[in-house]
């Protein structure tokens, strides 16, 4: 019994090792295709020889790359602050405070859940040309533009709201008739305790800030604003010829996150998957 | 009457710490979300260009782009990629899921195999997998070795969809790995070895136990990737522009073009027949989840 078992294990584990193959073969050909002369590309020599940098020497040329980084890191950090001040302080106020109409407000949030982003790009654009066209440095065109519409995220007031509602009221009470008033409990109590909670949500924010695409090609049009997945977009459809610079282009893009996901797996994983298991 | 008034007074300043704190996000949602919303609605009762002035028509635009062959096709497109992408990915997520609710060596580095694609974004996956599916790549360097003829996967009509569908499925199946995981981890052992000592095989542990603990984290799974699925732009954008020959033209990328083109109007029709699909979707699969 025993030993079918561990043969059933050991034949697991050989499944699991060549399905990671085929996961890891096109990481793996990205790799080393960027290290290839754009000449030998799908010459049928899987590993380069000699190993070349040229590809990334050239697309740091092509495309203004340094200052995609900066604006995705910009646009990033931005949303994510933006959002556990937003996000936590409204998702505290429906868990926590009397209000009325709460159950409404929660509702109507619930709802705007199902209404895709697409449908609401057209007027967001109008109304980010506007603005720029009031104020230069606002609006299309401009990382603010990139940022204002994911500065409130409904997914991440609820994330919080659910983490705020399982705090035992007899916590906030006691504060209470220490005579602390309804913001230092917050900033005192509940914040200290809440940093797992805070943590996911800006993995979740975080992560969707940085891979975001069609906001951020729609309402960027040069590349003083434009942002990695943007910037790697245009590159491949542009160079169609030279696949060692969008190779070199695409590590350039994918590694900063790969390494903050290897470095954090698991804040990554319980941060994505938030939600998904009901309690 | 003074006492209604420091009545009033009370409740308000009872309720003030909440609506401060609840008060920014309102006005960001308001502004970035409600507004939108409703322009997008009123725009797509009309013939607008952005610049020039607004004449309303009615429904004209959604009969309109009804019988657009062209939408036609992103419909049928969107049809197939989501159930493509919907029965595959969560299939393999569920498989590689139960394989790794073992204890097995290695088991958090498959883990984050599986996962690296979905925290490395679609247009990096799908700029990459464009060299991968080309005549001369790697796929086809792999189907030769084993006897089967080169194909240009995403320049073919015919191929092209499924092509794109296959690298969602690279891209995003790791999260339903990982989702399905988690789900599996709370389902108690003694439950587990209860039905063991019933007598019950793998196969009627899985259909009695674990199917049946699974069914939120199932109706979590489709309900997100149908919402995705329908939304499908970014892949298509950089691996094919929604040709050859429209043939991976999605609803959204259809509705891009029709923005890009300055045709707002259609634009907001096709985004408010998306909603509308989205919403009975979703309606249909809580109605299964409920019935069950």
């Amino acid at each position: 019994m025993i030993r079918r078992r561990r043969l059933g294990l050991a034949m697991l584990w050989v499944v699991l090792a060549a399905s990671s193959v085929i996961m890891l073969v096109p990481w793996f050909w990205t790799v080393t295709t960027s290290l290839t002369p754009a000449a030998e590309v799908f010459s049928g020599n899987l590993l380069p020889n000699p190993p070349t940098l040229e590809a990334y020497a050239q697309v740091l040329t092509l495309i203004p790359f340094g200052g995609y980084f900066l604006n995705s890191v910009v646009v990033t950090v931005t949303v994510v602050v933006l959002n556990v001040v937003f996000d936590t302080c409204a998702a505290y106020a429906l868990a926590k405070l009397p209000l009325p109409g709460r159950g409404v407000i929660m509702i109507v949030l619930l709802t705007t859940l199902m209404i895709p982003m697409q449908v609401n790009i057209i007027p967001l654009y109008r109304m980010m040309v506007n603005v720029h066209n009031a104020v230069p440095w606002l609006g299309a065109d401009t990382l603010s533009g990139i940022i204002a519409p994911s500065a409130v995220q409904v997914l991440g007031i609820f994330l919080m709201r659910q983490f705020f509602v399982s705090v035992p009221d007899s916590i906030l009470e006691a504060a209470r008739l220490d005579g602390a008033g309804e913001w230092s409990i917050l900033r005192r109590v509940v914040l200290p305790i809440s940093w797992p909670a805070i943590a996911t949500l800006v993995i979740f924010t975080g992560l969707a800030a940085w891979n975001d695409f069609l906001w951020p090609l729609i309402v960027t049009g040069s590349d003083a604003s434009r942002t990695l997945p943007v910037g790697l977009a245009l590159l491949s459809k542009k160079n169609t010829v030279n696949w060692s610079e969008t190779m070199a282009g695409t590590v350039l893009t994918a590694l900063p996150m790969i390494v903050l996901f290897v470095i954090l797996q698991r804040r990554f994983i319980e941060g994505l998957t938030a939600g998904s298991v009901k309690e | 009457m003074a006492e209604t008034r420091l009545g009033r007074w009370r409740r308000t300043r009872r309720y003030l710490p909440g609506a401060v704190l609840l008060a920014p996000a309102l006005v960001v949602m308001t502004l970035m979300f409600f507004v939108p919303m409703i322009t997008s609605l009123i725009y797509s009762f009309g013939d607008y260009s952005g610049i020039g002035p607004f004449t309303w028509v009615g429904l004209d635009n959604y009969t309109e782009i009804l019988v657009d062959p062209r939408f036609q096709q992103a419909w049928a497109n969107t049809a197939v990629f989501a159930v493509i992408t919907m029965t595959v990915g969560p299939l393999l997520g569920l498989v590689t899921a139960l394989m790794l609710n073992n204890r097995i060596p290695g088991r958090t580095f498959f883990r984050a195999v599986f996962f690296v694609p979905v925290t490395a974004s679609l247009v990096v996956v799908s700029t990459l997998w464009k060299p991968l599916l080309n005549e001369r790549g790697l796929l086809n360097d792999v189907l030769q070795l084993i006897g089967l003829e080169r194909h240009d996967w995403l320049s073919d009509p015919s191929t092209a969809l499924v092509a794109v569908s296959a690298a969602s499925i690279w891209q995003g199946f790791g999260f339903e790995t990982v989702v399905f995981l988690a789900a599996l981890q709370t389902i108690p052992a003694d439950l587990m070895e209860s039905a063991r000592m019933d007598g019950a095989g793998p196969w009627q542990r899985f259909l009695a136990v674990t199917l049946p603990s699974l069914r939120p984290t199932l109706l979590f799974v489709f309900v997100v990737g149908m919402i995705g699925a329908f939304q499908a732009f970014d892949q298509v954008y950089v691996m094919t522009g929604g040709g050859p020959v429209g043939s991976t033209t999605t609803v959204v990328f259809y509705l891009v073009e029709r923005f890009r083109s300055l045709d707002l109007g259609h634009a907001s029709a096709a985004a408010y027949l998306l909603v509308a699909v989205l919403v009975v979707i979703s309606a249909i699969q809580f109605r299964i989840a409920r019935t069950r």
